[in-house]
Order: C-alpha cells, then sequence, then structure tokens
C-alpha cells in the first residue's frame, strides 16, 4: 500500500504526538501513583503496628511470647505486610516473623531507636519500609511492621501498563482515523494534481470532477476558470505568434530572394573582416562558390578588397574604390560600415557589425568608358586636320583677298563695293565659327579627359594671386573690347596652395569670361580670400543673372542659361563643367550665388592641404 | 634657308608651301609625306628647320626624332612639332626627346609666319 505524502506526515505527527503523551503519563502517573501507595503503605503499616503495640503491651508484659508470636503471625496475611516483630525496652527482639531466622541487618538496626518510618534493605530479600509503634509510649518496648516496597512498584507498574494499554488502541484507533481523514481530502488534492499537471502540458480540454462546496471545491472552480483564460489567451497568442513567424519568414525570403538576385555581388564582413554572407552574383564575381568563401578572411578575394573593407570598418562614409577581379577583371566595390541600432551602450566594439560591400563587373564599362574616350580623341584628331586646312586656307585667302584683290578692284561700282565688303565678312564667319568648332573640340576632349581620369596633372606649390592675375591679363583685351571694367581684390598674404597652375588658370578665365559674356554693363569683381581651410576665389558680375532653377544645372554638361536658339550664346557649354571638374580634383567645391536681373557670383574653393583626390592619375600618361 | 614639313596629309603641306611663298623670304620648302621619307630627306638636304607631325604611316614623327636622336650631323637642326595631338602627355614626349616648340593644330598663320620669320632671322644672324 502506497501511503499519500500527506498522511506520512501526519502520522508522523500522531507519533511524535503520542511519544510525548506516553513519557508525561509514564512519568507524571509513576511519580503520582508510587507516592500514593506508599503513602497508603505507610498508614497501613501505622495502623497495623499501633494495633499490635495496643493490643500486645499486656502480652509482652507477661513475656508470654508465644501468644505475641501467634498474634503477629495472622497480620502477615495482610497485603503488602512481610514482616511484623516486637523488641522490649531494651531493643531485644522477643517475638518475630522472620523465616528461618532474623536477618542480620534487623538485629544490627535494632541495637538503637529506629525512627517511626525508615526504609530497610534486606540483602537478598528486598526493599522494605519498617514502621515502628511504642507500646505503651516505648515503655514496654516497640512494634516493628515492615511493609514489601516491591510490591508498590509492582502494583504501580499494573496501572501503568493497563494505562499504556488503553492509549495504545487510542494511538491506533487515531492512525486509522486520520488515514481515512486524510485519504478524504488528499483525494481531491490529487485529482486537482492530476488536473494542473494536464494544464502544464498545455491540455486545456481535461476536465476535474470534484462538486463539493468546501474549499478544495473552490478551489478546482477557480483552476477551471483559469484554464479557460489561459486557454483563450493561449489560443490569441499562438494565432499572433503564428502570423508574426510567417509574416516575418515573408519578409526575410523576400529580403534573400532580393539580395540573391542583384545583379551586384554583396559581400558582408564581420568587424574582423570575416566574410559573413553573400549573395550568388558575388560568388560569381570571384569564381568561387560560396561554401568557399564563408568563413574565410576578406584577404582572400584579394588586396583591393580587403584595403576597402579596413578603411570602411574606420569611416562613417561610403567607400568606393575600383578593385582588381580574377581574370582581369575589374571591379567597383562600394563598402559601408553597419552598426547594431539601440544598443548605444553597448561595449562591444561600441555596436559595430561589421561592412557591406557591393560589388559591380565594370569591365565591360571601363571598356566601353575606354573607347568612348578612344573614340572622342580620334574624332577630335581627324577633325582637327581638315579643320586646320579650312581656316590656314580660309586665312590666307582672306589677306590674298585683302592686300592684293581689293586694291586692284573698282571701288566706283556700288556693286564690287558691296560685293567685296559682303565676302570680307564671310571670311570672318568662317574663320570664328571654325575657331569655336576648335575650341568644341578642345573642350570636348578636355572633358572625356576629365571624365575618364586622364588627365596629366602638375600639381607644385604655387599663389593664388600669380593665376588670377595671369588669367585677368589674357582677358583683358576682351574686357577692354567690351569696355567692362573688371577689378581684382586679392587678400595680402594668402598661403600658397598645391595646385596645377596652368588648370586653375582656365578655370580663372573661364569664369571672367563667363562673366564678360553675361555682361552686357556694370562691373566684374574677382575676390580672393581664406576662408578656414580654403582659399575662396570668386566673380562677380552684373549681368544677366541665372535663376534659381537653372543654378545646378549650369555646372552639367552642355548647359548654358537662357533659351539655346533665340538667345544663342557664345561657348560650347562645356566651360564650367570642366571648371568643375578641375576643382573637385584639387579637393575643392564650386557653387553659384545669383540673382535673376541683378548678377551672379561664382565660387571655389582650393583647399589649403590638397586631399589626394586625384590619386595615382597624378602620374598616369597614356592617352 | 630650307624648310622640311612633313606630314601625310597633302592639303597642310600646301598650306605651309603657301604661308612660306606668301613670305617671300626666298626659303626654299621641300616636302615628305612620312618619317621614313623624311629621314631620307634630312640626310640628301638637310633642312634647316623641319615641321614636323606626329601621326604618319610607315614612321612616326616620334620615331624620326628618335633615329636622328643616334645622328649627330643633325643636332643643329631645329624641329618644330606640328601635330593635332595636343595633349600633355604629347608634349611631354616632345619635351624628353628635345624638342622645344610644340605647336597644335589648327594653327593661326600668324603663328606659322612668326615662327619661320623668327628661325629666319636667328639664322641671319648667326
Amino acid at each position: 500500500m502506497k501511503l499519500s505524502k500527506l498522511f506520512k506526515k501526519t502520522l508522523f505527527g500522531i507519533i511524535i504526538l503520542f511519544i510525548i503523551v506516553f513519557i508525561t503519563i509514564i512519568v507524571f502517573s509513576g511519580w503520582y501513583l508510587y507516592g500514593n501507595l506508599e503513602d497508603e503503605y505507610k498508614s497501613k503499616g501505622t495502623a497495623i503496628a499501633k494495633s499490635i503495640a495496643s493490643s500486645s503491651a499486656e502480652t509482652i508484659l507477661n513475656l508470654d511470647s508465644a501468644t505475641v508470636q501467634a498474634m503477629i503471625d495472622q497480620f502477615l496475611e495482610i497485603e503488602g505486610v512481610s514482616y511484623v516483630f516486637v523488641v522490649d525496652s531494651n531493643m531485644e527482639i522477643i517475638s518475630h516473623t522472620f523465616i528461618p531466622q532474623i536477618p542480620p541487618i534487623i538485629k544490627e538496626k535494632t541495637k538503637e531507636k529506629l525512627p517511626e518510618i525508615s526504609d530497610i534493605n534486606i540483602e537478598g530479600v528486598g526493599r522494605f519500609l519498617n514502621i515502628v509503634a511504642p507500646i505503651t509510649e516505648g515503655a514496654i518496648g516497640y512494634v516493628n511492621v515492615g511493609m514489601n516496597k516491591d510490591s508498590i512498584t509492582k502494583r504501580m507498574w499494573v496501572v501503568l501498563i493497563n494505562q499504556i494499554i488503553v492509549l495504545v488502541s487510542i494511538f491506533f484507533v487515531s492512525v486509522v482515523l486520520a488515514y481515512i481523514m486524510v485519504n478524504k481530502i488528499s483525494q481531491p488534492l490529487n485529482k486537482l494534481i492530476v488536473y494542473s499537471e494536464k494544464l502544464l502540458a498545455h491540455d486545456f480540454t481535461a476536465k476535474i470532477d470534484i462538486k463539493s462546496e468546501d474549499e478544495i471545491g473552490l478551489l478546482a472552480k477557480t483552476m477551471k476558470s483559469m484554464a479557460e483564460n489561459t486557454y483563450e489567451v493561449f489560443d490569441r497568442y499562438e494565432y499572433a505568434l503564428k502570423d508574426a513567424v510567417m509574416e516575418l519568414q515573408d519578409t526575410l525570403s523576400y529580403l534573400t530572394t532580393i539580395i540573391d538576385n542583384m545583379a551586384d555581388g554583396l559581400i558582408v564582413v564581420d568587424k574582423d573582416g570575416v566574410i559573413n554572407h553573400l549573395n550568388p552574383a558575388a560568388s560569381q564575381i570571384f569564381g568561387k562558390p560560396e561554401f568557399e568563401m564563408i568563413g574565410k578572411d576578406i584577404f582572400t578575394l584579394g588586396k583591393d578588397i580587403e584595403i576597402l573593407a579596413r578603411n570602411s570598418l574606420l569611416s562613417d562614409k561610403v567607400i568606393s574604390s575600383e578593385i582588381h577581379l580574377p581574370n582581369n577583371r575589374l571591379g567597383l566595390a562600394s563598402a559601408k560600415k553597419i552598426e547594431k541600432e539601440n544598443f548605444a551602450d553597448d561595449s562591444d566594439a561600441r555596436g559595430l557589425l561589421g561592412s557591406v560591400i557591393l560589388i559591380r563587373d565594370i569591365t565591360k564599362e571601363k571598356e566601353i568608358d575606354r573607347l568612348k574616350t578612344e573614340f572622342i580623341t580620334t574624332v577630335s584628331h581627324e577633325l582637327r586636320t581638315p579643320l586646320t586646312s579650312i581656316l590656314g586656307f580660309v586665312e590666307i585667302a582672306k589677306k590674298k583677298f585683302n592686300d592684293v584683290i581689293i586694291p586692284a578692284l573698282n571701288m566706283d561700282d556700288s556693286k564690287i563695293v558691296k560685293a567685296s565688303g559682303t565676302i570680307n565678312r564671310n571670311f570672318g564667319i568662317i574663320l570664328s565659327e571654325g575657331e569655336r568648332i576648335t575650341s568644341l573640340i578642345n573642350d570636348i576632349l578636355d572633358m572625356s579627359k576629365l571624365e575618364s581620369g586622364k588627365v596629366t596633372w602638375n600639381f607644385d606649390y604655387i599663389h593664388i594671386d600669380d593665376v588670377i592675375t595671369t588669367a585677368h591679363k589674357a582677358m583683358s583685351s576682351l574686357f577692354e573690347k567690351k569696355s567692362i571694367p573688371c577689378f581684382i581684390n586679392i587678400q595680402l598674404g594668402l598661403p600658397t596652395v598645391r595646385a596645377d597652375r596652368e588648370r586653375l588658370i582656365q578655370v580663372v578665365i573661364n569664369l571672367l569670361s563667363n562673366a564678360l559674356k553675361f555682361t552686357d554693363k556694370g562691373r566684374i569683381v574677382c575676390n580672393a580670400e581664406l576662408a578656414g581651410d580654403d582659399i575662396v576665389v570668386s566673380v562677380k558680375d552684373e549681368g544677366i543673372g541665372i535663376p534659381k532653377e537653372e543654378q545646378e544645372t549650369i555646372f552639367e554638361k552642355f548647359r548654358q542659361v537662357g533659351d539655346m536658339i533665340t538667345n544663342k550664346p557664345k561657348g560650347t557649354g562645356l566651360g564650367l563643367p570642366i571648371s568643375k571638374k578641375i576643382v573637385e580634383a584639387h579637393g575643392g567645391k564650386m557653387w553659384v550665388e545669383s540673382e535673376v536681373g541683378k548678377g551672379s557670383t561664382f565660387y571655389f574653393s582650393i583647399p589649403l592641404t590638397t586631399k589626394n583626390t586625384v590619386g595615382s592619375q597624378d602620374e598616369d600618361t597614356n592617352s | 634657308m630650307k624648310i622640311l614639313i612633313v606630314d601625310d596629309e597633302p592639303l597642310i603641306r600646301e598650306l605651309v608651301v603657301q604661308i612660306v611663298d606668301d613670305l617671300d623670304m626666298g626659303i626654299e620648302v621641300i616636302e615628305a609625306e612620312n618619317g621614313l621619307e623624311a629621314l631620307d630627306k634630312i640626310r640628301t638636304e638637310t633642312p634647316d628647320l623641319v615641321l614636323l607631325d606626329i601621326m604618319m604611316p610607315k614612321m612616326s614623327g616620334f620615331d624620326l626624332c628618335r633615329i636622328l636622336q643616334t645622328e649627330p650631323p643633325h643636332w643643329k637642326m631645329d624641329i618644330v612639332i606640328l601635330s593635332a595631338k595636343g595633349q600633355e602627355a604629347d608634349k611631354q614626349i616632345a619635351k624628353a626627346l628635345g624638342i622645344k616648340k610644340y605647336i597644335t593644330k589648327p594653327f593661326k598663320i600668324e603663328e606659322m609666319i612668326e615662327l619661320i620669320k623668327g628661325y629666319a632671322v636667328n639664322r641671319e644672324l648667326l
């Protein structure tokens, strides 16, 4: 039979309780009983002794010991009386009930007068209460009655054993009762346990059969409604979770699909430069299967991309560079570091996760670009030769016409005068248009070189005032021709800058000629001053101005202010884009401030410490 | 004074001839179609000034210069590059070959006249 824990505990409690009760009862009852019985024996002994003493006085006086003997013998039959003896006034035992003889200890003791009550231990026989009663106040002698002490203990034990038997019976009855009661309580509790275990296993359809109205019934009812509530909540959350998981899976597979189908290669490295993730395009670009790349250092994909990745981990900006790919291919890689958001105080490398690198195979584009530049170069060279002939022969023709033909003509004929004027003007038109084609070819060539990065730069430490005055000198005849004053205003003591002198002169000339082109009256001011770490040069005119919406586009190729057809400006539309490219190659910026009708101010800045934006193309001399 | 014009384009040669004729300074102009022909003319005619195109069939202007560098007798002859290639890189090569003057096509008639006159005056002074 398996005992329930509750019952075991109860049983243990009962046992402890009973042990305490046992000990208490045995000790107290024993002590009380013993005391009572001893008193009873004392009074009994005293009564016997007194009765013998009163009745034996005469007998003793007569010294009739036989009668005394006979009398005391009958007292032995009284319960508890062990012996009786009588002594005379000389403490001589005159009669006794000892068989076969008086024990020596009695003889010893009776030499003196014994106290009224005393303990005597007769060896080998037992312990006795010796009670003394005087006969006629001791004049005749004393009666001694010995009450058996052992029978007191015996009687006490009889009573105690009876009590123990009763207690043990009570113990067993209470154990049985406890068992029944505990079972009655634990049965519904067991049901509750089974029920709650089912609930724990998320079996919310489980039933519990407790209908009692007591606390357990109440508990069962509460648990049932709790289970129902939990089931409802669970159900709701399960649905929500399913929805969320599905949505997440959709988003994830959507993102994965996007990444896997990107035309560009994508590589994600961690903060140590180890490849974490890549898409099929990246594995195709590097000609290695994905599993061979993941977990490897980015170094295994080449030095170029490694440098890019390491630099991007140290920068907040997107870093781009051309990288060499396997099979002599060329790629454009852009890298940006990625950081854990909302983890600002996370100590783990300030939340740096790594870097995302995008790689595009630009071998074809580069080849097309190269072909384009080559084409432009060839075309412009091919155009220059016939242009040289056209311009040269027209110039000679014009010279001959003016030097030789005109003096020989009859200038009285108005027709001849008119025709020769027309011819002269036409020669002029051919020449100026030819020159326009020449400068257009030059600008296109310049632009294509700047765009392809194939410009030979001659960087040196130069003075900006030298640049401005040289440009101004080159333009001065044109300013005089249009009678527009040009003021130069250069801050004193400007530091030198590392720049390409000729190219900067080109920029200033371009700005001055633009200013002149669009100014009919007013003046032009050229300023140069230090602003922070830059030298800023500005050219201010009082011309037609530029509408807000066109202020950005004028730096694009073939864009000019105004309607190209009605307000035909003389220029190629490449001057500003070229100037902007040149300034940017110096690490500077170019911008404009303008108001329609009031004029424009063009600015460009050259940093004092030139960032090496031109880079290795400094030494590039192929064209 | 003798000028050699080396260009594969006949019209350019003609243009130079016309300019020199117009100067009427008694300057002789001889022509060559390419570097190879020019080399031959230089050796036989010993011109004082060579107007040299770069891009030509058979032998380019730069190749001609490289050959001439190995022939000391021609040291005193002046070479002026007359090319449609006006890029800095080409000018650098010319400079490296010891050529002092580089004219980009198209050029102005006045520019050519001044150049030739300049050499003519220098020659007389010598």
